[in-house]
């Protein structure tokens, strides 16, 4: 039972997240589970800070990116390039000035890996998903390029690649972190501005928990699942 | 203009889509209310049944142009069939459904207008009757035809509607007007001319005629002007893009080419059709050029404007 709220909670257990078929979970306990945990949901909601819903989330990472550090220097950028081997010019991450010319701050921008992704709703053929971590990845043997996912996120963080004809985009440079590295923008952040790691690290937790922490314009709705920042002032 | 992602390829393919569409319920509609019986020579459901299946392929073999593997990979587009939350894959199935009618429907036409066709045919299909219930069977098709058409009429606008990152293509006024241009753009090519290139005289004869393409060339005029009045009055990234449109890099083709010569010209040609029971045969052609234009250019611009949520 405590599992199985733990699973519903957001600590995939990969027994329960891969279409709850089997593992020591029983089938009444997993539904019973998501009764309880749709009712605190509904009642809850209201009364959860955000920083709380956030850390609840079900990506299993986050990163978070303090925008009181961020000099704007587009180390990230340009090493999500290189990572990437993407042309001159192109990468997954943008770097938007903001404020006004005597405050100014910036705001890198990239896939949010959102939890209610509309990439995902839209695509036809199904080539965008979710992994069980809960990052945005996109299929290339299935993807078409037919950019209509491009133009739904409202994020604006999907690229057309002439090269292969297929629409892409951050994927948290899974392979690197799945090894136990870090995403290249982690790395290659000067003043140490992007934090990441899984949402069990303690040291993250307590970021999520700190209330500091937000999405970037929840307003859309997506739910952004990985992506998470802290904004001038925080 | 903005050209968010999609350019010229996908309004063309709107555009297309929607003027095939519009030219098929127009030919089933002049066909199931028997209109077509009444004279020797019928060009409206003739050009309309002949046209929208080509009309609709090119549409489609653009939006392959459009798709990145497309070419390259083309067995990728079967995946298009699968994913049903997404707009994009009703629309593949609508398409894929509509299109055979289409040019089924235009095949019949062509073999009733002209009886040499079976008789080549039954050359080689040897089971083929000297003659076939052309009437009863183009009924089953036009009323079958219309519902898809239909459906692929309001996908050209649902398609965008539904993209919650562009505010400017997000409401349900949309497909509303991508419906009506549809029809409205079936009618300038099928009736002002087609019917007025085959028979010059054809507004001598249908005195409501020029009702219904005032109908809807106004109800066309009103829904695009709704669109850019929300959008201003939204303000933020939809009420930019209406500025695209109305005063920016948009509005020579917006105010001269759609309102001028899509929208005003063919409604005052209509008026005084209306009024003088006859316009005359260049006016009604150029009208019909005017309504076609229109459609097109409508649709670029309304995907060129394509702002985007800000950041």
């Amino acid at each position: 039972m405590s599992d199985a709220i733990q699973g519903q909670a957001g600590e995939p257990d990969p027994s329960t997240t891969d279409g709850g078929s089997g593992g020591e979970v029983s089938r009444r306990a997993f539904l019973k589970a998501s009764v309880v945990g749709g009712l605190l949901v509904a009642v809850g909601s209201s009364r959860v800070p955000l920083s709380q819903a956030l850390a609840e989330a079900t990506a299993d990472y986050a990163m978070i990116i303090d925008l009181n550090k961020c000099v704007g220097c587009r180390a990230c950028e340009l090493a999500c390039q290189q990572r990437n081997n993407l042309p001159e010019g192109k990468s997954y991450i943008r770097i938007l000035p903001k404020g006004s010319e005597e405050d100014r701050w910036f705001l890198p921008v990239q896939c949010q890996h959102c939890q209610d992704a509309p990439c995902e709703d839209v695509c036809p053929t199904g080539a965008t998903y979710h992994d069980k971590s809960g990052v945005v990845l996109i299929n290339d043997k299935t993807c078409v390029g037919c950019k209509y996912c491009a133009v739904a996120c409202p994020y604006d963080a999907r690229t057309f690649d002439e090269q292969t004809g297929l629409v892409d985009k951050c994927w948290l440079c899974l392979d690197w972190v799945l090894g136990g590295g870090l995403p290249a923008c982690v790395q290659a952040c000067v003043p140490g501005a992007r934090i990441f790691g899984r949402r069990d690290d303690p040291e993250i937790a307590a970021l999520l928990e700190s209330g500091r922490v937000k999405p970037l314009h929840p307003e859309f709705g997506t739910e952004p699942g990985v992506l998470h920042y802290i904004f001038p002032g925080d | 203009m903005a050209e968010h992602h999609w350019g010229w390829l996908i309004a063309i393919y709107l555009f297309l889509g929607g003027m095939g569409a519009g030219s098929f319920l127009v030919a089933a509609l002049v066909e199931l209310t028997g209109e077509r019986y009444k004279h020797n020579y019928c060009p409206t459901t003739l050009i309309g049944a002949g046209v929208s299946g080509p009309l609709i392929a090119i549409g489609t073999v653009l939006l392959i142009f459009d798709l990145g593997a497309g070419l390259r990979e083309p067995w990728r587009i079967l995946y298009m069939f699968t994913n049903f939350s997404s707009v994009m894959t009703w629309g593949i199935w609508i398409l894929t459904l509509f299109l055979p009618i289409c040019f089924l429907y235009g095949l019949l036409e062509l073999m009733h207008v002209y009886p040499g066709i079976l008789a080549w045919f039954r050359k080689w299909l040897r089971f083929l009757p000297e003659d076939l219930p052309y009437r009863r069977i183009k009924q089953v098709v036009c009323s079958v035809g219309s519902v898809l058409a239909l459906g692929t009429a309001a996908y050209t606008g649902v398609l965008l509607s539904v993209v919650e990152a562009v505010p400017f293509w997000n409401t349900l006024v949309l497909p509303a007007l991508f419906v009506v241009s549809a029809v409205s753009t079936g009618m300038g090519l099928t009736i002002d001319l087609a019917a007025t290139l085959a028979v010059p005289t054809v507004q001598r004869r249908f005195e409501y005629l020029p009702i219904i393409h005032i109908v809807f060339i106004g109800l066309e005029a009103l829904l695009l002007g709704l669109l850019l009045v929300l959008a201003l009055n939204e303000g933020g990234a939809a009420a930019e893009s209406a500025r695209l449109i109305l005063t920016g890099p948009g509005s020579v083709l917006f105010w001269v080419i759609v309102g001028g010569f899509g929208l005003l010209y063919p409604l005052l040609v209509h008026a005084y059709a209306l009024a003088r029971h006859a316009h005359g045969y260049l006016s009604g052609i150029l009208s019909g050029v005017g309504i076609v234009i229109a459609g097109l250019f409508v649709r670029y611009l309304i995907v060129a404007a394509a702002v985007p949520v800000a950041v």
